[in-house]
């Protein structure tokens, strides 16, 4: 038994400064709102996590602060310039992996292609750059058209990290990548967080491999935020509680938070509450409930409470 | 230095971290003057971010378990003591977790506590089984 309640977390992360900032920002294919509003802040060193399901606007998102899609209506600051209009210079900041796994020209190696990146970045890191693809085995030799998905993705990574940018936008990154790959690429971006001062904007669908790195979340949904904060924030307000409760027990009146999702059996609830830990078992408690456990959720856990409130509003 | 984080864990990978330190001292295998490891390798074995490990040290280094030596690294503090502080400090917080999953269960201390005696009997003279898991 489940029944869902409609919940929007905080969105404002407050003054900034910010790395990326986006106001209002919309953007329509034919009848189809990829964008509808979308208030973005990234806050400058931040690892910033995108969640949300297909088609909920990630890529279109990344792409757009990319200045690869033209937006429609709203405003747009990527390292305090508007990739609208200046694109190029925008692009030039940022460590890009794509979720198209095609890179370079087909008959480019790929030792060729590093060295094409090299020119085009005057902050390229050659022995970083060696470094990196010695770790992933990458083989210079290799023809573009010739790597295979996981080839691809270690070498669109190593031209993402290897000019050290300010800013890395990464979606899907560890898409395509064998286990082993998986596990070396979060050890990486460990590493580059710990010896360059970055901003990472990180969209996945497996959330659960880098929320060890993550500090900030967003939750999308049809083009908008449902939810923007801080990974600790959303630690300590989001909580799920398990508490028995009497035979046809209707909930407390009062219970001083916000339900974003209610399931359990006749006797046993499990509800997903944001607001005040004490305030919330106090409310429970009082209404007769006997609570047993109260936990924090993981990012996954959030976003799926979150999601499919949404979806039975 | 042996971490192993658990995501499933109700507690913050600093707190993880922290506990993680506390725990090799009382267990002997750090000691006082010992060098953690630095914060960018600790983050890249744990595949954390670099800053939860910041936390943690900084959070050690306000408790007078660690000391922070610029440009040198951080370093289990000369005075520490495990046996009248961290021994303790540990003990409740393992405590508090048997607790919390008790409760969990719909049991209450004294089930807790027979269920530890009974099971410490049983065990006797192999008291560090736990320490293999």
């Amino acid at each position: 038994m489940t029944d869902t309640v409609t919940a929007t977390l905080p969105i404002d992360l407050g003054s900034g400064p910010f790395a990326v900032t986006t106001r209002g920002l919309a953007r329509r294919f034919g009848s189809v709102r990829a964008l509808d509003g979308l208030d973005l802040q990234v806050p400058e060193g931040a690892v910033y996590v995108l969640v949300g399901p297909n088609g909920a606007g990630k890529s279109t998102l990344i792409r757009t602060l990319m200045g690869l899609v033209r937006y429609q209506a709203g405003a747009v600051s990527v390292l305090g310039r508007d990739p609208g209009d200046r694109g190029a210079e925008v692009r030039s900041g940022i460590g890009y992996v794509p979720e198209d796994y095609r890179v370079g020209y087909a008959w480019m190696t790929v030792g060729r292609l590093l060295e094409h990146q090299a020119v085009y970045h005057p902050s390229w890191d050659a022995e970083y750059a060696r470094e990196l693809r010695a770790r992933y085995d990458i083989d210079p030799g290799r023809k573009c058209h010739t790597l295979s998905k996981g080839q691809s993705r270690r070498v669109q990574l190593v031209l993402a990290l290897a000019h050290r940018p300010p800013l890395l936008l990464l979606d899907e990154p560890t898409d395509g990548l064998d286990h082993v790959v998986r596990d070396e690429t979060l050890s990486i971006l460990s590493e580059h967080l710990a010896d360059s001062p970055t901003t990472v904007v990180i969209s996945t669908h497996r959330v659960y491999e880098v929320e060890p790195l993550v500090d900030h979340v967003g939750v999308l949904s049809e083009g908008r935020l449902l939810g923007q904060l801080p990974r600790d924030e959303l630690r300590g307000g989001l909580l799920r509680y398990w508490a028995d409760v009497p035979e046809g027990w209707t909930g407390p009146g009062e219970l001083g938070g916000r339900v974003v999702r209610r399931s359990g059996a006749a006797r046993a609830i499990e509800w997903t509450v944001w607001g005040d830990r004490d305030a919330v078992t106090r409310g429970l408690s009082q209404a007769g409930a006997a609570v047993r456990e109260v936990a924090p959720l993981s990012v996954d856990e959030a976003a799926v409470a979150l999601l499919s409130g949404r979806k039975a509003s | 230095m042996k971490i192993r984080l658990s995501h499933a864990d109700g507690r913050p990978l600093y707190v993880q971290i922290m506990d993680a330190v506390r725990s090799g001292l009382v267990r002997g295998t750090l000691r006082p003057q010992d060098p953690l490891p630095s914060v960018r390798d600790l983050s890249s074995s744990l595949r954390v971010n670099p800053r939860t490990v910041s936390q943690a040290y900084a959070a050690l280094e306000r408790d007078g378990v660690v000391q922070v030596r610029h440009g040198k690294g951080t370093f289990v503090a000369p005075g520490v003591r495990p046996e009248e502080k961290e021994r303790p400090r540990l003990a409740r917080e393992v405590a508090r977790r048997a607790l919390a999953d008790a409760s969990r269960s719909g049991l209450a201390l004294p089930d807790l506590m027979t269920a530890l005696r009974e099971l410490d009997r049983d065990s006797h003279g192999d008291g560090r089984k736990e320490d293999g898991r």
